[in-house]
């Protein structure tokens, strides 16, 4: 009978039970969709970020010093510029524990030439290299999307893939030289001479617009120095620092074991920095501040933001769910009076009013659970160009939040029908 | 006039007399507005705000000079920055570099406004003290480990003019050759860490630097930091460009490219959460209103039996529809700054800005939807014969 | 002419006829009862007449115009002038005080006028109460309100369904009473109950059954019975 009665309530008042329904799809959807944005919204800003360039730099250990002031110097001394990283050793990086976490790293070297009697510098890389690592993983990475705000006011972006002997030559030096995209340079090094084809001029504001950029093998190849590598920059998605890593970046030496295993284990820029070390021979790796710091700073602020705008928008649809419960079960209060009338006992009423609304709600918290999944996609392919990923843990929390605000809803609306007296309610009072 | 003041007094009887319903009703508007008053104030907050966090990328303009003038100075300097508002300016540093040379080891240094390169580059680690006295200064860290010194050395830099000349063979230059020849004595405050180019150099005061190069003063370019869009900062470029001839701005493509490419991808994403709930939000609150005005048909069906139009009818739901939407969209507008307040302070530290705009579309978006919400329920609840309502539920 | 006069009226709803043929006239300042057992058709026949329905087929026809014929707009004019009604369940608005549900119906005729609604509260006796909510009210106080809304506007019929219906007997002779003075003053009145005792102080008594008229009765005692309870 009970059955038989919820059925009845359910089937037959088709119409207000869609509208709870619709109205509790609406917040789980709210709920979902919110929640899976805010979960993703650190990874998406994260790649976001990588706009601004690698945030770690990879440089040999006794060059770490040298190399700065030297260049100023002009650097015709290869005595001093000595320490170079190994190439064979780039794809280790993928191996380290945090691994998954990097996005880019690019080789560079670097080294004097001459052009038309000028001596200028001439850098190695990659551009838009593909990568198959031995982990059986594909990348495409490169300055391409490295230097990503390099702006080409002549030809195009080198593409390595089909063009190996060309080169692009910043913007200040084009100018001095009077090269154009197309032209033909000589180049001479140390160890030989290469003609390169200008593919594309850069202007970026910073040194590199008096720089000459080719592929790795080609500056190897002029300055004899294959096989070698002057520094590399990795991409790599960080949390945040907090007072452990910075303690960490000092000396990790000095964690206590519980705290050194944490560290090492989160994905801090420092203990990437510090497993890139361990891999890669007779390196020193460092944060670059600049990006890594502001990186921090901007995602803690949009995770922030994100939780709050979702605390919010979670509390909203939680007040417009409970009321909406609480408005349609008063509206009932005839028939639960009628019950009451016939000898129902307070809990049986209460019951069947619960497990009516508590179908409702399952049936349409499942389907806005699916809806706000598609917003959330929505929202991920239109901000992001990617998809957002599928968080599990929203599922639970949505249920949870779903059964609880639906049953403090039905509170107040059951209690004010319980209080009641069947006679006033019958009479219409 | 009778007429509407009956018309009045019906409206605030169902609405003082009702009160639980009402509050129901009311809270699901207030709600509604909150959400809507609060978001879209953080939307339009978010560019500001966030670009704010962005300054923390350093430098996205730079001044150096144009090729044929004779170099900066401060007075061209101090004509160039007067184009810029100064609500925008959040940093701004000159830099001299000059190398000099510490035991006998070449070094650049770089005299600049210690407070201002504060500000230009907030990513800085600094070990130890930022120098704010004559002779101290702030050295780069792999600086610091080539010339093995430590916080409060001392050290003695040397700068000749011919050094510079011939900047070939600077470590072989002997010191007693050179007669003009500076010495100074310096005390190191701090250690720089930036993971960058900075960490090979040493910074000092503008003065100190000028002092060390016998009082000539020169700045070879001045970096800034501004809060502005990117279109903003190529107006200042333009303007700069035509009124200062002898400075060529620049922009630092990496932070302002960067910045803008992810300050538009956060606005949109405000943008598209904002709408998304926004749009959720008003049906969850129509849903509400229509199921308070459901549970009105009885009424609706006796008001028709009594004579009532159709058309009367719907005005009466809308009117106190439209009341209910006014007083539940105040209430919101205050709600929603309030909160819009608590996440800006505790997310960016500061106070958001109070869009009075927003009161009154607020109020009238939420007359909207309630009156909108409360058409569709009344005009189902006068289109049945009053009989039937009547008689029946 | 009749004030009223159903000519050959049916009301059908799918297979069932509600009424059957029916045909009836009611002169002004008449006090009629109608009379029957449920599902006998009494309330489709106060639907009809108080214009809240319309038959499928025959002619209504009500100081001359026939309201079979006209469209929901039209007729909802036409309730609103020439007829008040009065419903077994009351039907107040709960949140208007005694004087504004009366108010809400001169509202809808023509100008609402506290001082006339709180006359007609008088009448009934409540002029006291005409700042009580409905649920601040007992039962036979709501129906005098009702009645009072009812003869606010001078309508031409007043129409009673069951109005006794939820009321104990003090109420009801209190009811029965009010109808009485209105009756004196001329007003058409027709009751619509299964109540003998209600449809003993009418005039004539018109009996339903299966859609059709059973039986019609004039009383005889009308008058002296009337006589009789004023006395008292």
């Amino acid at each position: 009978m009970f059955l038989r009665m919820v059925r009845g309530a359910l089937f037959r008042q088709k119409g207000k039970m869609l509208m709870i329904a619709f109205t509790i799809l609406l917040g789980s959807s709210l709920a979902t969709a919110m929640l899976n944005v805010m979960f993703d919204v650190g990874d998406k800003v994260n790649k976001e970020l990588k706009a601004y360039g690698a945030n770690i730099t990879v440089v040999p250990k006794e060059n770490s010093v040298i190399d700065d002031i030297y260049q100023v110097e002009g650097d015709d001394e290869d005595n001093i510029k000595s320490a170079y990283l190994k190439e064979e050793e780039l794809g280790k990086i993928k191996t380290i524990f945090w691994a998954f976490n990097i996005v880019d790293f690019t080789p560079f070297i670097d080294s004097t030439v001459s052009v038309d009697g000028e001596d200028v510098t001439i850098v190695g890389s990659w551009f838009n290299h593909h990568l198959s690592l031995p982990t059986g993983e594909e990348l495409d990475t490169g300055i391409t999307s490295l230097r990503a705000w390099w702006e080409i006011t002549d030809g195009k972006w080198l593409d390595e893939q089909k063009q190996e002997d060309g080169a692009m030559v910043g913007t200040l030096l084009a100018e001095k030289l009077n090269i154009k995209a197309g032209d033909k340079i000589t180049v001479s090094g140390k160890a030989g001479k290469k003609e390169l084809t200008v593919t594309g001029i850069f202007d970026c504001g910073a040194d590199e617009d008096e720089q000459i950029y080719t592929s790795l093998d080609n500056a190897q190849y002029l300055s004899g120095t294959d096989g070698l590598l002057s520094s590399i920059e990795v991409s790599a998605l960080t949390t945040p620092d907090n007072e452990l890593a910075r303690r960490a970046a000092k000396d990790p030496g000095q964690l206590s074991i519980a705290d050194y295993e944490t560290w090492y284990c989160t994905a801090y820029v420092s203990s990437i920095c510090y497993q890139i070390q361990e891999v890669i021979t007779g390196s020193v790796a460092s944060p670059v501040r600049q990006v890594a710091d502001s990186e921090g700073a901007i995602m803690e602020k949009t995770e922030l933001l994100m939780i709050l705008i979702t605390v919010l928008s979670l509390v909203g649809s939680a007040l417009g769910i409970s009321n909406l419960v609480t408005a349609s079960v008063m509206e009932r209060s005839n028939e639960l009076g009628l019950l009451k009338a016939i000898g129902a006992k307070d809990g049986a009423i209460s019951i069947l009013v619960l497990t009516e609304i508590m179908i409702t709600a399952i049936v349409g918290g499942v389907a806005g659970y699916f809806v706000g999944y598609g917003f959330a996609q929505v929202i991920g392919n239109t901000v992001f160009g990617s998809a957002t990923e599928m968080k599990l843990m929203v599922i639970p929390i949505v249920s949870v939040l779903i059964v609880c605000v639906t049953l403090i809803g039905s509170i107040p609306a059951i209690k004010t029908l319980l209080r009641m007296k069947p006679a006033e309610v019958l009479h219409g009072r | 006039m009778e007429r509407r003041k009956m018309f009045i007094r019906m409206i605030t009887a169902s609405l003082l007399r009702r009160r639980s319903r009402m509050f129901v009703a009311l809270l699901a508007i207030a709600v509604g507005a909150t959400i809507l008053s609060g978001l879209t104030m953080i939307y339009y907050d978010v560019p500001r705000q966030m670009g704010e966090q962005f300054r923390n990328y350093g430098a996205n303009m730079i001044f150096v000079a144009s090729a044929e003038s004779e170099g900066l100075n401060t007075e061209n300097v101090e004509e160039a920055l007067s184009c810029i508002s100064d609500s925008q300016k959040r940093g701004v540093a000159p830099y001299r570099y000059e190398t000099v040379t510490v035991n006998e080891q070449p070094v650049i240094v770089a005299g600049t406004d210690i407070e201002g390169a504060k500000k230009t580059s907030p990513y800085w680690l600094v070990t130890g003290e930022w120098p704010s006295e004559k002779g101290e200064i702030l050295i780069g860290k792999k600086t610091a480990e080539l010339l093995s010194v430590e916080i409060d050395d001392t050290i003695q830099m040397t700068y000749s003019a011919q050094a510079l000349e011939n900047p070939d063979q600077p470590a072989e230059t002997d010191r007693s050759e050179n007669e003009d020849a500076i010495n100074m004595e310096f005390t190191v405050k701090g250690i720089l860490d930036t993971g960058g180019n900075e960490e090979s150099y040493i910074f000092m005061s503008l003065e100190d630097a000028n002092e060390l190069t016998n009082g000539e003063s020169k700045i070879d370019v001045v970096e800034l930091s501004l809060s502005a869009t990117q279109d903003e900062l190529n107006e200042y470029v333009d303007l700069i460009s035509k009124k200062v001839p002898d400075i060529t701005p620049r922009l630092v493509k990496r932070v302002t490219q960067s910045e803008t490419t992810v300050l538009t991808k956060l606005q949109s994403l405000v943008f598209l959460v904002t709408i998304v709930v926004l749009l959720l939000m008003m049906i969850c609150v129509a849903t509400t209103m229509m199921a308070v005005v459901t549970e009105r048909r009885k009424e609706v069906g006796l008001r028709k039996a009594l004579g009532a139009s159709n058309k009367s009818i719907i005005l009466e739901f809308i009117g106190e529809g439209v009341l209910l939407g006014a007083v539940g969209g105040l209430l919101g507008s205050i709600l929603g700054f309030i909160f819009a307040q608590a996440i800006s302070m505790n997310v960016f530290n500061s106070t958001i800005t109070f869009r009075v705009l927003l009161v009154p579309v607020t109020i009238i978006a939420s007359m909207a939807v309630v009156a909108a919400a409360c058409i569709i329920p009344v005009r189902s609840a006068t289109d049945v014969d009053p009989a039937i309502v009547l008689k029946g539920e | 002419m009749s004030l009223l006069e159903l000519k050959n009226v049916s009301k059908i709803y799918g297979s069932l006829k509600a009424l059957d043929d029916v045909s009836l006239k009611v002169e002004e300042g008449e006090w009629l009862a109608i009379m029957g057992p449920s599902g006998s058709g009494k309330s489709t026949m106060m639907n009809i007449i108080s214009c809240l329905d319309k038959p499928s087929l025959g002619e209504v026809i009500l100081d001359g115009v026939d309201i079979a014929k006209e469209n929901s707009k039209k007729l909802t004019e036409i309730r609103r002038d020439k007829i008040g009604l009065i419903f077994q369940q009351f039907h107040l608005v709960n949140y208007l005080t005694a004087v504004e549900n009366v108010m809400v119906s001169q509202y809808y005729h023509s100008m609402p006028d506290e001082k006339e609604a709180l006359e007609a509260l008088e009448r009934v006796g409540l002029k006291e109460r005409a700042k009580h909510l409905p649920s601040q009210l007992s039962g036979g106080e709501q129906q005098r309100v009702c009645i009072a809304r009812a003869l606010i506007n001078h309508p031409e019929i007043i129409l009673a369904d069951e109005p006794t219906g939820n009321l104990d007997e003090a109420n009801e002779n209190i009811v029965l009473d009010l109808f009485e003075q209105l009756h004196n003053e001329g007003t058409t009145l027709i009751v619509v109950t299964h109540d003998p005792e209600v449809a003993e102080v009418a005039q004539r008594t018109v009996v339903l059954n299966h859609g059709k008229i059973a039986k019609e009765v004039i009383n005889e005692n009308f008058g002296k019975k009337a006589d009789g309870k004023n006395d008292k």
